[in-house]
């Protein structure tokens, strides 16, 4: 490829041109509240399969959405067409729907503005990189998999984002972003392993790394044993741990806990997990993707939202924070996960102190079973392997598991300092690898 | 100036395509119109409308793809776009090692439009709001419901497809869809029943045909039997599955893995593979002779009868398993040549104008059988009726699967009794298909749709309709969904 002219690509919206685009909006609505949010996204994947490129793609979307209010009443519209003339039909049409809406009793006007702190959210060298340099990794990975005579399937793929926020009382927020990701599956025959990174820098995804942990997982996945289903002491590696923790933190919703209908109802401020389990909002981690402000216009900020095992916060919205009396709305898009007096250091060093257990690498398709106790279930996937006195001493085949991270982390026999963890259906987290007693296994598949 | 038409931005971009020595090149133009009204609780929560356009540029350049896309429509960007896209294509050949090969097609020129009795664009805002708001008004009017859901939805495509080979086809597509949930709680337990019209190619008939202001007292009284009904017991029972059911179990264990790409690894890295290998093909007992699954995208109102997917293909009707027997696949025209079809079967799309189109599943559906769904039921000693949609979960090859469902009755000498909660069944692909010994007939035959089927890297959202009339398999492995069964 040249990156000639082709690969420059029109500038993302920014500050100024927000600033200019809201304020056609706002001073022209006849709303008596009026918010508009910008959404610019320029990204890019190099996905390959069989050690080859197999998709190779490149797209630029804006997204410009209004939301006008006339009392109680509101409505949306939202467009990709960014000239004058559609602006004014998107507003018109938001006025249209506010008009004739019923009133909303939870409704809202945008919050109060304030200054949003500033974070390193856009790296440069992530915002500069194109299909090349997506081709070059790429290309890396698979190189290393040929040269074991193994399939490398992955992608690599970088981005760029425009977000703000506007509204008619003073709000203003803008925020460039960058997002960067690899992610490896290696074929060995019938075996597989896997790793997977995510960061706002290209420059950290580790690509040489990672793409030798899969190969190990890979090699070491060949001819697996069956076990029986049952309960088995269980070491989950940093991505199975944030799989699990992820349908936790989605089910923490205000809403439903105030109705009697979530996992947690009654327990906010009561004991749910391990008494040494922490878990907080960093926003300013460098490893994670924290953001200054939100979709609606609220300030991300460092919270704890469960404090040595206990549940001491809920996920509001505008509506039921005031219900409650929260005034900082907590926000979770950077959680790390800990266990205080955690000893130190690797995977490895904790299969060296395991008598025996499965280590689970990663799980796969994680569903709810029953949310009134957020019992779950998925498939352990691409390097499930028997650890016995301090040894992997066998791949085992992949089992289904039915249990509840409410009950699976009632104790922690032993776990790392918190590392990076990002799987296909969940963001990223900063999560230990755990050595947990009992976890249960429903059935076997046939590889 | 007027602003070009699309014919004449097509026309800009494949001149260019063809200008570079590219063999293949298309663009796809399209408009996405959206509305979205979602109640909760007794109120209107969100009323979206929402216009999504853009172009995507696809190239095939010494057998390697390059993909570019924009939202931004312009004399200027789509030049840029078309050539950014074979720039691309020329990176991915560098280190190509297999060239792809594109399965002959006639060219097409052709227009597709839905046929729509009433346009949902057309009906007053307040009829809409005003339905949803009393459905949730008549299932919080009823016993321990806590919690409600009303939604009605629709989209309206316009799509310019064209490609260097020559076939130009503009599609004016609609969908549409309407649901109510309620949630009950006893005893610190809740539990959720549902009533959805299907996703189907219809216009606002589909939401007024659904009734569901009628249907919202039964869906609250049942949601309340459920959650106080007996939890079920771990064990085997016979199971008779609903329509409705049934297309989920279809999808994830008899759509996925017939799709080609996953078959030969394309997927490997997330949506996964198959144990349907190519070697199968032909052979392999899938199912019991009652089972005959037909892949058809050609059935009027059914999400992808398109007329023709995102290769420029004919939409087609094709046997995915005859009486037990696997003998076909969901193919493109890239897979298609892979092993040896003459021609794809026409199941490539994206799910948007930024999407680069790949294999999915077609509207795969159960032939009907002969019974009657008493009769299903009334040859079972203990078993379970299944209705409706719940967990579901399968590996990455679809041979282990896990599913719950929306309601439950237990069947006790032929007879439905009462209902259950907390159903959970697993098996193994195609030993469940081989259990299979009866399919209702064709009057019980019932369609849904689905429009967020994940798969692909940037992820996407596939569209596609599962038909079934109910059936019957033995000796299930019922596990009860809460604690550790």
């Amino acid at each position: 490829m040249s990156g000639g002219n082709a690969t420059r690509w029109p500038k993302m919206t920014g500050r100024d041109e927000f600033r200019f685009l809201a304020d056609l909006v706002l001073t022209k609505s006849l709303g008596d509240d009026t918010m508009v949010t910008l959404h610019d996204l320029h990204s890019g994947t190099a996905r390959f399969a069989n050690n080859q490129v197999v998709q190779n793609v490149d797209t630029r979307r804006g997204t410009l959405a209004v939301t006008v209010a006339f009392g109680r009443r509101h409505g949306t519209a939202s467009t990709t067409d960014f000239t004058a003339g559609s602006i004014q039909e998107t507003l018109a049409q938001a006025e249209h729907i506010a008009r004739i809406s019923p009133e909303e009793p939870e409704y809202l006007p945008p919050p109060e503005p304030q200054p949003f702190e500033v974070r390193e959210t856009a790296r440069p060298e992530t915002m500069a990189a194109g299909p090349i340099r997506r081709l070059e990794y790429a290309n890396e990975a698979i190189s290393h998999c040929r040269m074991e005579n193994l399939m490398a399937a992955g992608i690599v793929s970088s981005s760029a984002s425009s977000v703000g926020v506007a509204a008619n009382n003073g709000l203003f927020g803008y925020e460039a972003r960058a997002d960067a990701r690899f992610s490896l599956t290696v074929q060995a025959g019938d075996a597989t392993g896997w790793s997977a990174a995510a960061h706002r820098s290209v420059d950290h995804l580790k690509i040489q790394e990672r793409t030798l942990a899969a190969i190990d997982k890979a090699k070491r996945s060949r001819d697996p044993i069956e076990l029986p289903a049952g309960p088995y002491p269980v070491l989950l590696e940093p991505a199975a741990v944030a799989g699990l923790w992820t349908w936790l933190m989605w089910s923490l919703d205000a809403k439903s806990y105030d109705k009697g209908v979530s996992p947690f109802a009654g327990k906010l401020g009561g004991r749910i997990v391990d008494e040494r389990l922490m878990l907080r909002n960093v926003p300013r981690h460098a490893d994670l993707f924290g953001v200054g402000f939100t979709a609606e216009g609220l300030p991300s900020v460092p919270s704890t939202w469960i404090d040595r095992g206990v549940l001491t916060q809920l996920a509001h919205d505008r509506f039921t924070a005031k219900i409650h009396g929260v005034k900082d709305i907590p926000t979770l898009e950077a959680p790390e996960l800990s266990v205080e007096g955690a000893a130190s250091g690797l995977v490895q060093d904790l299969i060296k102190r395991t008598d025996r257990a499965i280590l689970v690498t990663n799980f796969w398709y994680i569903r709810t079973v029953n949310p009134s106790d957020l019992t779950l279930t998925g498939m352990t996937r691409d390097g499930t392997f028997l650890v016995e006195k301090g040894e992997i001493v066998s791949a085992v085949k992949n089992f289904r598991f039915h249990d509840s991270p409410l009950r699976a982390f009632q104790h922690i026999d032993a776990a790392t300092a918190p590392m990076e963890a990002v799987t296909s259906e969940t963001g990223k987290m900063l999560v230990p690898a755990m050595v947990l007693p009992q976890f249960n296994f429903s059935s076997v598949t046939r590889f | 100036m007027a602003s070009p038409s699309w014919e004449e931005f097509a026309d800009l971009a494949l001149r260019r395509i063809k200008a570079s020595g590219a063999e293949y090149g298309d663009i796809r133009i399209q408009r996405s119109t959206t509305e979205s009204i979602l109640g909760e609780d007794r109120r209107i929560a969100s009323i979206r409308s929402i216009e999504d356009s853009g172009f995507g540029v696809r190239v095939l350049y010494h057998g390697a793809w390059g993909f570019a896309a924009s939202s931004i429509l312009s004399l200027e960007e789509v030049p840029r776009v078309a050539d950014l896209a074979v720039e691309i294509a020329r990176g991915s050949a560098s280190i190509a090692v297999e060239k792809v090969r594109l399965a002959e097609e006639p060219i097409h020129c052709d227009r597709i439009v839905t046929p729509v009795r009433i346009d949902p664009a057309t009906v007053p805002l307040d009829q809409k709001t005003s339905l949803l708001l009393n459905a949730m008004e008549a299932l919080h009017g009823r016993r321990g419901i806590v919690r409600s859901t009303a939604e009605v939805w629709w989209r309206r495509d316009r799509k310019h497809f064209e490609s260097t080979e020559g076939s130009v086809l503009d599609c004016d597509l609609l969908a549409a869809h309407g649901a109510i949930s309620s949630t009950a709680l006893h005893e610190g337990r809740f539990a959720t029943r549902s009533c959805n019209t299907p996703h189907l190619r219809k216009g606002y008939e589909l939401i007024e045909e659904a009734a569901l202001l009628q249907e919202a007292p039964r869906v609250a009284d049942q949601a309340f039997e459920k959650v106080t009904a007996p939890a079920v017991e771990n064990g085997q029972y016979d199971m008779v599955l609903d329509s409705e059911h049934l297309s989920l179990t279809m999808h994830e264990s008899c759509g996925h893995p017939t799709e080609l790409d996953r078959v030969l690894g394309y997927e490997a890295n997330y949506a996964g593979t198959s144990f349907l290998t190519t070697d199968k093909l032909g052979s392999f007992r899938f199912g019991s002779p009652h089972v005959t699954l037909v892949a058809d995208n050609t059935e009027p109102e059914t999400l992808a009868a398109t007329g023709y997917d995102d290769d420029g293909v004919a939409c087609q009707r094709w046997d995915i398993v005859r009486d037990g027997l696997f003998v076909g696949y969901c193919t493109n025209r890239e897979v298609a040549s892979k092993i040896g079809e003459q021609r794809s079967r026409g199941s490539n799309r994206a799910d948007g104008w930024g999407s680069m189109p790949i294999v999915r599943i077609a509207n795969i559906g159960l032939a009907p059988g002969t019974a009657t769904l008493d009769q299903l039921i009334a040859g079972v000693k203990r078993g379970i009726y299944i209705e409706g949609q719940g967990s579901y979960s399968i590996d990455q090859r679809r041979y282990n699967f896990q599913f719950g469902g929306d309601a439950f009755w237990l069947i006790e000498n032929g007879k439905r009794t009462h209902m259950l909660r907390d159903v959970i069944y697993h098996g193994i692909t195609p030993e469940f298909w081989n259990s299979c010994d009866g399919v209702a007939d064709r009057t019980f035959r019932r369609r849904y749709g689905f429009i967020t089927c994940g798969k692909g890297q940037p992820a996407q959202s596939g569209w596609m309709t599962h038909a079934a009339s109910p059936a019957r398999f033995r000796n299930a492995q019922v596990i009860r969904g809460e604690g550790r069964s």
